[in-house]
């Protein structure tokens, strides 16, 4: 039966100087007891979508016409009374950012009882054990429901979200990104968990995301969002299997996936302008499969023959040529370079032990007494080498210390221990009054790139700020500059020259950004998340950009992340990272094949996968890193690990335990060792959905 | 140890070093005062050098000026202020009523205003925009900046002088004799004259209060936690509770400062009304050079100060979940 039918929903949202059309005409229902996912990149509506369920619009947020049918009531037509009636009690909602979704002063468990008390006429007692109970459901610990949000991480936050929403058992939950922002274990955790329980109560599930993979593997249904239009509806089988719509077939090659050997492919351009009611196909100025037809209206909805699929395109009829010709890079303008895997250069850069150790604080009175302070072990003995033209990928759950480890790569941190070598020379030479050198020949990029941008300075401006402070190629600056724009793609360079960074997209604003870190030429780049906020599309532009500037610029860089995927596609070599240690390094094919760590395994596990056939073993790692302060003796990994035996707990295997040169791991029972790869089955599954079968389904 | 008490042990301590630098800062600006208390005796001839000499070593003035100061921590640190020097009385017995007058004045004065400002700033920045949050905003900034004692003025024109609702001036009306505390507060009488100066109080705290209710709540509004409340199906009213709950710690803090110093800030006000209170004290104590009244005045107003940022570092730490109580060392 279907629960909840989204009839022609148009949304607008008015601004000072023009109409924003967030949301148009889009139609869908869920049946009972059905998942449903919206994907879509980021502004195209489906958080706007979310809102005009509930209600929720922003002041200036208006539904112009629709109707959105819940259990047979028209919810537009309710007043704001009834409509509080029926939110959470019937339809629940998991808000986007767990981080700040929390009233702060206010203890989580008071929250959620709130919730129950506004809904239900119940004692202090009863709603406080329904709390606790809900507290387990969601694998928190129920002692914990005095604490307030800041007392708990990011993952169980959202946790905390998720037990609200399930406080009165609604029969819809609306999940607006609930693990945008979360690492892949964390992710993976608290998808696994809205399925399980969501399973158990049989209610129905709206998930919306911009990452197609957790959608394929976890709804039923779903619709593809673009411009606050519907490109394409269906099973998800269906659809992310066989997609229709060349929007749709642009999203699912982007997505990065970690056994794929070909590079993702991204679909340029950027999102469009949505001040007036679209006249044309809203993805026409990005597709390229666009005719004149499709430059004079937009396509309506239709449903393909005999299967639960609809798609809106004016070439629907040729979708299985398109899709075709949508795998090769060269439909979507980007030049294929290759895989040419260029040779790696010498050494530049070398840390032997290196070690990042902050003091923590500590009372006066210790201090009086002499005690010994504790140490934060942010970086702890990590040996890595970065060759020219190589790029080696960092990876690890938040918190473990990638972030201190580029800092301290950069010399930003001072390190406490170990040594450093870059480009021959060893840390002191340049800490002893050669700094200015380095701050020249290694640059950093930081999360967000395009926040830092000054808005009041023109690219010109921006990319030339750095060649004034070192006084580097100062004669020839302009030249510099356009070289450099040239160089991460902005041409003809001219044009960007005298622009501000609000007059950009989100993708050139980082290309300006990654411009500034590379208009001094540097041997060595660090990038620490540089893609994390961004939308599939972009990410990929970037990691393109990177991997093509290490092959032909000859400069070393580490990319720092948590998002697996990513690493995979961008990186030569790996290094796996678990409070403060490298516990595994290698080369990414065998990394991504053959895991060794326990940690690596699970890691590689959790990322989700966008073929909705294939099946993937979830391996999911109880609890979550402990501080890096006195830690135990022996394998630091050992309270998580499942593999762990007596003698992990007695000394630390070191990072040569197993292995050789081209992949290292500290374990003393790593994977692979009982019998070969072939039964490595908690890995990444490496059956694949063969792409090409059913190719001829379409009005063919 | 828990982390509180040491918090709490370390605002003490700096209230106490507080306090001593406040008590010695009194001091030494008191004697850089030109003239002494005696000069208007001895120029009018009264008092010959012998008698001078003898007062003088009654006060303790012939001393060497550190055991001066010495003496004078001593007593001040144990709350004996000696004697007025031109009352002839002892300084707390000159002190102490007038201390219950201001505060019997002023402490209602603010706590109303407190209430009342933020409760209305609240809901005036929820309807951001509305005619109410422009016109609370317009008057209340127009009372901030005008001097109190204009309005003061302007109000016992109007309602004492012209419609004569209420008397101008005084506590009391001058026939009346109470006998203690709740003879002179409880009566008719009393709040006839209380009215008014009540009133320009009230007012003239309330911009402060409105404007940081608002601001706080504005800043709140769009937030993701008042999405959430909003979903769970609140009414708009306990949203607003909860946007106001949000914005409390900035408001609590200013109230509790506010609170210390409330005898400084309506100094003024006392005057103009001629309400027998420790700051209209204070400002003939000064007039006439008396050095033990000014000394405990100004002491009592400083500690109040001190005591109130205490109580304002406290309640923050009590109230804000999030705040560190390890002062801060955990950067
Ligand atoms: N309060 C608002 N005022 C004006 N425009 C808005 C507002 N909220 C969202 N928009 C616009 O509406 C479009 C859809 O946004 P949104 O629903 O948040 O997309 P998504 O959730 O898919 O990222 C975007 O172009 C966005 O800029
Ligand atoms: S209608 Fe035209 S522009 Fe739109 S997706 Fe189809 S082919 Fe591309
Ligand atoms: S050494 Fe032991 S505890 Fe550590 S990862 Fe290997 S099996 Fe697990
Ligand atoms: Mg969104």
């Amino acid at each position: 039966m279907t629960l909840l039918n989204v009839e022609n929903l148009k949304v607008t949202y008015a601004t000072d100087d023009e109409t924003v059309h967030a949301v148009n005409d889009v139609s869908f229902s869920i049946d009972e007891g059905v998942n449903y996912g919206l994907a879509g990149e980021s502004g195209s509506g489906k958080s706007t979508v979310a809102e005009a369920l509930l209600g929720l619009l922003p002041g200036n947020g208006t539904v112009e016409r629709g109707t959105i049918e819940f259990n047979g009531t028209d919810l537009t037509s309710l007043s704001e009374a009834e409509r509080r009636d029926v939110l959470w009690e019937d339809i629940a909602y998991i808000p986007q950012s767990a981080m700040d979704s929390l009233d702060p002063v206010m203890s989580t468990g008071d929250q959620i009882a709130q919730a129950i008390h506004t809904h239900r006429n119940v004692t202090d007692a009863k709603a406080r054990d329904r709390v606790r109970e809900l507290f387990e459901i969601v694998g928190l610990d129920p002692d914990r429901i005095d604490n307030y949000p800041h007392e708990f991480s990011g993952g169980m936050r959202q946790r905390v979200t998720i037990a609200m929403a399930l406080a009165l058992e609604p029969d819809l939950i609306i999940a607006d990104e609930p693990t945008t922002g979360l690492d892949v274990i964390v992710q993976d955790k608290i998808i696994d968990k809205i399925l399980e329980i969501q399973e158990r109560m049989d209610s129905s599930l709206l998930l919306i995301t911009h990452e197609i993979g957790v959608i394929a593997e976890t709804c039923d249904d779903l619709s593809i969002l673009y411009g606050g239009k519907v490109m394409e509806q269906g099973s998800v089988d269906n659809v992310l299997v066989n997609p229709t719509n060349p929007y749709t077939m642009g999203l699912k090659n982007s997505f990065p996936e970690i056994d794929e050997n070909e590079d993702p492919v991204a679909i340029p351009g950027s999102p469009p302008n949505l001040n007036r009611e679209p006249t044309a196909c809203v993805f026409e100025d990005r597709c390229p499969f666009a005719t004149d037809e499709c430059g004079e209206s937009h396509p309506d909805l239709v449903d393909l023959p005999n299967r639960n699929h609809r798609s809106a395109c004016h070439r629907v009829k040729e979708a299985a040529q398109l899709r075709r010709d949508a795998d090769e890079p060269e439909t979507w303008n980007i030049p294929d370079d290759g895989d040419a895997d260029s040779d790696r250069g010498e050494v530049i850069l070398e840390t032997d032990a290196l070690e990042k150790h902050y003091e923590q604080s500590q009372p006066l009175l210790s201090k009086l007494r002499g005690e010994d302070p504790d140490y934060v072990k942010a970086v702890d003995g990590v040996s890595l080498s970065v060759r020219r033209s190589e790029v080696l990928g960092v990876a690890g759950e938040s918190g473990c210390g990638k972030s201190t480890l580029g800092e301290t790569m950069a010399l930003l941190e001072d390190p406490t221990g170990g040594d450093f070598m870059f480009d021959g020379e060893p840390y002191e030479y340049y800490r002893d009054g050669n700094l200015q050198e380095f701050r020249r020949k290694v640059q950093i990029i930081f999360q967000d790139p395009f926040d830092s941008l000054n808005p009041r300075q023109t690219v010109r401006k921006l990319v030339g700020e750095p060649l004034t402070i070192h006084d580097y190629r100062t004669d020839e600056k302009e030249r510099a500059i356009v070289e450099t724009l040239e160089k991460v793609g902005l041409t003809p360079a001219e044009k960007f020259l005298d622009q501000y960074p609000h007059e950009l997209s989100g993708g050139q604003r980082q290309r300006v950004a990654v411009a500034k870190a590379l208009v001094l030429d540097p041997d060595f780049l660090i990038c620490d998340e540089p893609a994390s906020m961004l939308d599939v599309s972009l990410k990929v532009n970037l990691l393109n950009l990177l991997r093509g500037l290490a092959d032909a610029e000859d400069i070393g860089i580490v990319y720092i992340s948590h998002d697996l995927a990513s690493l995979m596609q961008v990186s030569d070599r790996l290094a796996i990272m678990y409070l403060g240690r490298v516990i595994e390094e290698g080369d990414v094919d065998r990394i991504a094949s053959q895991p060794r760590h326990p940690y690596t395994s699970s890691l590689l596990s959790a990322a989700p996968e966008k073929d909705p056939t294939a099946d993937r073993t979830r391996v999911l790692l109880e609890g979550e890193p402990p501080d890096p302060v006195d830690l135990p003796s022996g394998c630091a990994f050992a309270p998580r690990c499942p593999k762990a035996q007596g003698s992990c707990w007695e000394a630390e295997p070191a990072i040569d335990e197993i292995g050789d040169e081209t992949h290292r791991a500290a374990c003393y029972f790593p994977k692979g060792e009982e019998g070969l790869n072939a039964s490595d089955a908690s890995a990444v599954d490496e059956t694949k959905f063969p792409e090409s079968a059913n190719t001829d389904s379409v009005g063919d | 140890m828990s982390k509180f008490q040491r918090f709490l042990l370390k605002r003490l301590a700096i209230s106490v070093l507080l306090t001593l630098v406040a008590v010695s800062v009194i001091f030494v600006v008191l004697r850089l005062l030109p003239g002494s208390p005696f000069e208007a005796l001895v120029t009018s001839g009264n008092l010959n050098q012998e008698q001078i000499d003898e007062i003088r070593a009654m006060y303790g003035l012939d001393q060497s000026i550190w055991k001066q100061y010495i003496n004078y921590l001593g007593s001040l640190l144990t709350f004996q202020f000696g004697y007025s020097i031109l009352r002839s009385q002892p300084v707390w017995e000159v002190l102490e009523p007038r201390l219950i007058n201001s505060l019997i004045l002023l402490v209602p004065a603010l706590v109303t205003t407190a209430i009342l400002s933020s409760v209305l700033g609240m809901y005036a920045g929820w309807n951001r925009g509305s005619r109410l949050e422009k016109a609370s905003i317009v008057s209340t900034t127009l009372l901030r900046s005008t001097p109190v004692f204009i309005t003061a003025i302007f109000f016992i024109i109007v309602f004492a002088y012209n419609l004569e609702i209420v008397p101008a001036l005084g506590m009391r009306s001058i026939r009346a004799t109470p006998d203690g505390y709740l003879e002179t507060f409880v009566s008719l009488d009393f709040l006839h004259h209380y009215l008014l100066p009540f009133t320009v109080a009230v007012l003239y705290y309330s911009g402060d209060f409105l404007l940081l209710a608002r601001n706080g709540v504005v800043e709140k509004r769009g937030s993701e936690f008042l999405k959430l409340h909003r979903a769970k199906g609140l009414t708009e009213m306990e949203q607003l509770a909860r946007a106001g709950r949000n914005s409390m710690l900035p408001i609590l803090t200013y109230f509790t400062l506010r609170l210390g110093m409330i005898f400084q800030g309506l100094i003024l006000l006392e005057v103009v009304f001629s309400w027998p209170g420790i700051g209209r004290e204070l400002v003939l104590a000064i007039q006439q050079q008396d050095y033990p009244l000014v000394q405990a005045a100004v002491f009592i107003m400083a500690l109040a100060v001190i005591i109130a940022n205490l109580a304002a570092d406290v309640l923050y730490a009590y109230f804000d979940p999030t705040v560190s109580t390890n002062g801060g060392g955990s950067a």
